[in-house]
C-alpha cells in the first residue's frame, strides 16, 4: 500500500484572491521556463521579454496595432464564450468569422459607392452578424433538432467556408473580386464610406463596437430575463425543462448569437483593416483563436477584453522577435508555453492540492469510506 | 463578482506589461547609427526551405559577404501576406531599416501602404506590379529557364502526360506554366500538361497530395510552381521524374530530379544595396532574365541524356543571346485559337496542351 503525497480535490467556490493570485502565477512560471529555455539556446530572456513588450507597447504605433489585433479576437472571444457556457461546443468561429466577411463585403459592394455611411456601415456590420449566425444555423439547427454533434459539423463548416472564400476570390469571377486586377485575383475594395473612420494612427473605431457589443452581450446574458434562462439551461437542462424553459429555443438563439458575434468579427475586420474580401489578409485563424481568448478569460465575457488585447500583444511581438535574430521556432514555442501556462493555471483554480491528512485519507488509501 | 474578475485580468495584464517595460529599459537597439545600412527582408515561409525564400536568403547572405559591416541585416520569416503585413513592414522602418525587401506578392498593397507612411525608406517588393516614389519591384523571366526545363520533362514522359502543381492563377504562375508546356511539346508534341491548382505558396503537404493526384492521373514527370520539394519528394516515391523551381533540389529526390529554373537574386541585391548607400536609389521595376544571370537553370539529374543536353544548351544559348523568345507571337491559345500575345505581365490564358482551368 502506497500511501499518497499529495491529493488533488475540487475546490467549492475559489476566492477571488486566489483568481488573481493563479493566472499571474502561470504566466510568472510562464515567463521563467521560457526564460530558462531562452538562455539554454544562447538568448538574453530579459532582451527578449523587453522587445515583446516594446513591440506590442513601446510606441503609440504599436499600441494602435495590438487593438487592432485584438478586436477581432475580442468578438470571436465573445462567441466561443457565450457557446461554451450554455455547453454549446460551438469551434465554428473560424467559418462564422468569414461567412461574416462573405456577407458584410457583399452588402458594402451590393450598397455601392455614394451611399452614405450612416446607412451603409450599420447595414455593413449588421450583416456581418447575419452571416455568422446563418453559417451557425448550418450547424445550429440540425443540433437541436436531430440532435448531431456540433462539434464535428461546426469544425467542418470552417474548412468549407473557407475553401468557398477561396473560391469567391481565386476560382471564380464572383462580385467580391476585384475587376480592376482580374489577373491577380484579389478582394473587389469595399466603398469608401463603408469603411471605419481611423482615429488613433491605424486603428479605427471597430475597437469601440467591439467592446460595446461585448457590453450588449455581457448585459444580455447576465442582466436579461433570456440570459437568466439560458444560464439554467446550461447549468442543467432537467433543470430547466422543469421549470418549464423551453430547451430547444434556447439552445438555438444561443447558438445563433454565438454565430452572430463571430460574423460581427469578420465584418467588422473587413470594414476596417481589410477594407476588401481579401483572402490573405482573413484568413489568419482568429476564429480559432477566439476559442483560446474564451478559455483564459474563462468564459467572463468582460474578461474577454483585456485577454484578447493581451493575445493581439502576443501575435504582433512574433516578428519583432524575429528582428532581434530569436528565431520562429522559439517565438512559436514561447509564445505556445505561455499560453499552455494560463491554460494549466485553471487546473490550479478548479482544483486544490494539499497534502493528506492522517485520519481520514489513510482510511480512504485503504478502501474505507470515511 | 463579474467587476472583480475583470479588474483581476486588467491587473494580471498591467503587471505583465510592467515587468517587461523593466526589463527593456537597459535595451538599447534600434536606430541607424549612420555607418551601417539596416536592411531587412520579409519572406512569405521559412528561409529553410530550400525554394523560394531559401533562394531569397542566399541573396541576402551574398549581400552581407559582399559588404560586411557596411550592412546589417535583419530576416523575418513566416510572416503573413495581406493586410497584416503592413504592421510587419513598419516596425521594421521604425526600428531603422533604410532597405526592405518584401519577397511574396501579396506583401504588394500593405508594403504600398508603409511605403507611403516611411517616405525615407527603400521599399523592394518581389513580384508584384505597383510601384511608387519609395517603392520598386523587382523580378525576373523564369519563364525563359521553364521552357528549357519543359524540353527536358517533354524528354522524360512516357505517358505523355506532364503534371504540373501550382500555386495561383497569377500571370506569374501562367507565364511559367505556358513556356513550360512549350518547351515540353517542342521536343514532343503529344505531351500534354495537368495543372492543380493549391492556393498555398508554400504548404508541404498540400504540395505533395495534389502531386500525387496528378501521378494517380497517369502523369509521370511531375512540375511546379511551389516553395518546397514535396512534389519532387512525392514524385521520386513513385518512381517518376521532376523538374523543380528556385533553387538546386537534387538532393530531394536524386532519381526524380530532371533539371529546374532557379534563382540568383545576390547581385541584385548589392547594387540595390550600394545604390541606397550612395543615395542614387530610385524606385522603379526590375525585369532580370537569363543573359544578366537574375535566372538560371539548374544542373542536370543523371537520367537526362547527352542529346537532350545538347538539344537543351542550343536553346539555352540561343534565349542568351536575345535570338528566341520562349512566348510567342501570335500563340495558340488552350483552344487551338491562334491569338495576340498580349501583355505578358496580365497574361491569364493557357496556350495548347495545357489541361485545367486558368480561372484556378
Amino acid at each position: 500500500m502506497t500511501t499518497r503525497r499529495f491529493i488533488v480535490e475540487p475546490r467549492g467556490l475559489a476566492s477571488n484572491r486566489l483568481k488573481l493570485l493563479v493566472p499571474l502565477g502561470s504566466i510568472f512560471a510562464a515567463l521563467v521556463v521560457s526564460g530558462i529555455f531562452l538562455l539554454l539556446t544562447g538568448e538574453n530572456p530579459f532582451a527578449v521579454y523587453g522587445q515583446m513588450v516594446d513591440a506590442s507597447f513601446g510606441s503609440s504605433r504599436s499600441v494602435a496595432e495590438t487593438l487592432i489585433s485584438a478586436t477581432p479576437l475580442i468578438l470571436t472571444g465573445v462567441a466561443a464564450a457565450i457557446a461554451f457556457k450554455m455547453q454549446v461546443w460551438n469551434i465554428g468561429g473560424e467559418g462564422q468569422f468569414l461567412m461574416g466577411a462573405v456577407f458584410a463585403a457583399g452588402v458594402a459592394i451590393w450598397l455601392g459607392d455614394g451611399t452614405p455611411a450612416a446607412i451603409i456601415l450599420p447595414a455593413v456590420i449588421l450583416a456581418g452578424g447575419v452571416g455568422g449566425a446563418f453559417w451557425a444555423s448550418v450547424s445550429a439547427v440540425p443540433r437541436v433538432y436531430l440532435g448531431t454533434n456540433e462539434i464535428i459539423t461546426t469544425l467542418m463548416l470552417n474548412f468549407i467556408a473557407i475553401n468557398f472564400v477561396n473560391f469567391l476570390i481565386f476560382g471564380s469571377n464572383s462580385p467580391w473580386r476585384d475587376p480592376e486586377a482580374s489577373a491577380f485575383p484579389s478582394g473587389r475594395p469595399i466603398p469608401e464610406s463603408a469603411r471605419l473612420a481611423e482615429f488613433f494612427q491605424r486603428l479605427d473605431v471597430g475597437i469601440f463596437i467591439a467592446i460595446l457589443l461585448t457590453i450588449v452581450a455581457w448585459y444580455l446574458m447576465s442582466k436579461t430575463r433570456w440570459g437568466f434562462a439560458v444560464r439554467i439551461v446550461g447549468d442543467s437542462t432537467t433543470t430547466a425543462r422543469y421549470a418549464g424553459i423551453g430547451v430547444s429555443r434556447k439552445i438555438l438563439g444561443v447558438f445563433l448569437l454565438s454565430g452572430a458575434y463571430a460574423g460581427f468579427a469578420g465584418g467588422l475586420f473587413v470594414s476596417g483593416p481589410v477594407g476588401a474580401l481579401d483572402p490573405r489578409s482573413l484568413i489568419l485563424g482568429l476564429g480559432f483563436t477566439g476559442i483560446i481568448v474564451a478559455a483564459l478569460a474563462r468564459l467572463n465575457l468582460i474578461a474577454v477584453i483585456p485577454v484578447a488585447i493581451l493575445l493581439g500583444a502576443l501575435n504582433n511581438s512574433g516578428p519583432a522577435l524575429q528582428s532581434i535574430g530569436v528565431p520562429t521556432a522559439t517565438v512559436t514555442m514561447l509564445q505556445g508555453a505561455i499560453l499552455l501556462f494560463a491554460v494549466a493555471g485553471e487546473f490550479f483554480i478548479a482544483n486544490r492540492i494539499r497534502r493528506p491528512d492522517k485520519v481520514d485519507d489513510l482510511a480512504a488509501d485503504a478502501g474505507v469510506t470515511a | 463578482m463579474k467587476i472583480r474578475k475583470w479588474r483581476a485580468a486588467a491587473v494580471l495584464f498591467l503587471a505583465l506589461a510592467l515587468v517587461g517595460a523593466a526589463c527593456s529599459s537597459d535595451d538599447d537597439s534600434g536606430g541607424s547609427d549612420g555607418e551601417t545600412l539596416k536592411v531587412a527582408f520579409v519572406h512569405v515561409g521559412p528561409v529553410a526551405d530550400k525554394g523560394w525564400s531559401w533562394a531569397h536568403d542566399q541573396g541576402a547572405q551574398f549581400l552581407k559577404e559582399q559588404l560586411g559591416d557596411a550592412v546589417e541585416i535583419t530576416t523575418l520569416e513566416n510572416i503573413a501576406e495581406g493586410s497584416d503585413s503592413q504592421r510587419v513592414f513598419e516596425d521594421l522602418a521604425s526600428e531603422g531599416n533604410k532597405l526592405i525587401f518584401g519577397t511574396s506578392f501579396g506583401y504588394m498593397d500593405p508594403m504600398l501602404a508603409a511605403a507611403e507612411n516611411f517616405p525615407d525608406v527603400a521599399f523592394m517588393h518581389a513580384t508584384g506590379y505597383k510601384t511608387s516614389e519609395n517603392m520598386g519591384n523587382y523580378f525576373g523571366a523564369a519563364e525563359e529557364a521553364r521552357y528549357l526545363s519543359g524540353m527536358a520533362a517533354g524528354e522524360a514522359t512516357e505517358t505523355n502526360l506532364i503534371g504540373y502543381v501550382a500555386a495561383f492563377p497569377i500571370p506569374e504562375v501562367l507565364r511559367g506554366i505556358n513556356a513550360f508546356t512549350l518547351g515540353a511539346r517542342e521536343v514532343n508534341p503529344n505531351a500534354q500538361v495537368q495543372v492543380v491548382w493549391t492556393s498555398t505558396w508554400f504548404d508541404p503537404p498540400k504540395e505533395s497530395t495534389a502531386a500525387e493526384s496528378l501521378l494517380d492521373a497517369g502523369a509521370d514527370v511531375i512540375a511546379m510552381h511551389q516553395d518546397s520539394a514535396a512534389p519532387g519528394q512525392a514524385a521520386e516515391a513513385a518512381g517518376a521524374k521532376w523538374v523543380g523551381y528556385n533553387t538546386d533540389m537534387t538532393e530531394f529526390a536524386p532519381t526524380a530530379w530532371l533539371t529546374a529554373a532557379t534563382w540568383d537574386w545576390g547581385p541584385l541585391y548589392l547594387k540595390t544595396a550600394k545604390d541606397v548607400i550612395d543615395g542614387t536609389w530610385t524606385a522603379e521595376s526590375i525585369y532580370g532574365n537569363m543573359a544578366v544571370g537574375m535566372v538560371k537553370l539548374a544542373p542536370f539529374g543523371e537520367s537526362v541524356d547527352t542529346e537532350t543536353r545538347t538539344l537543351i544548351g542550343k536553346r539555352q544559348g540561343e534565349i542568351l543571346d536575345g535570338e528566341f523568345s520562349v512566348l510567342p507571337d501570335p500563340i495558340v491559345d488552350q483552344d487551338g485559337n491562334s491569338r495576340e500575345l498580349g501583355n505578358i505581365f496580365e497574361m491569364d490564358y493557357f496556350v495548347e496542351g495545357v489541361i485545367g482551368s486558368s480561372d484556378g
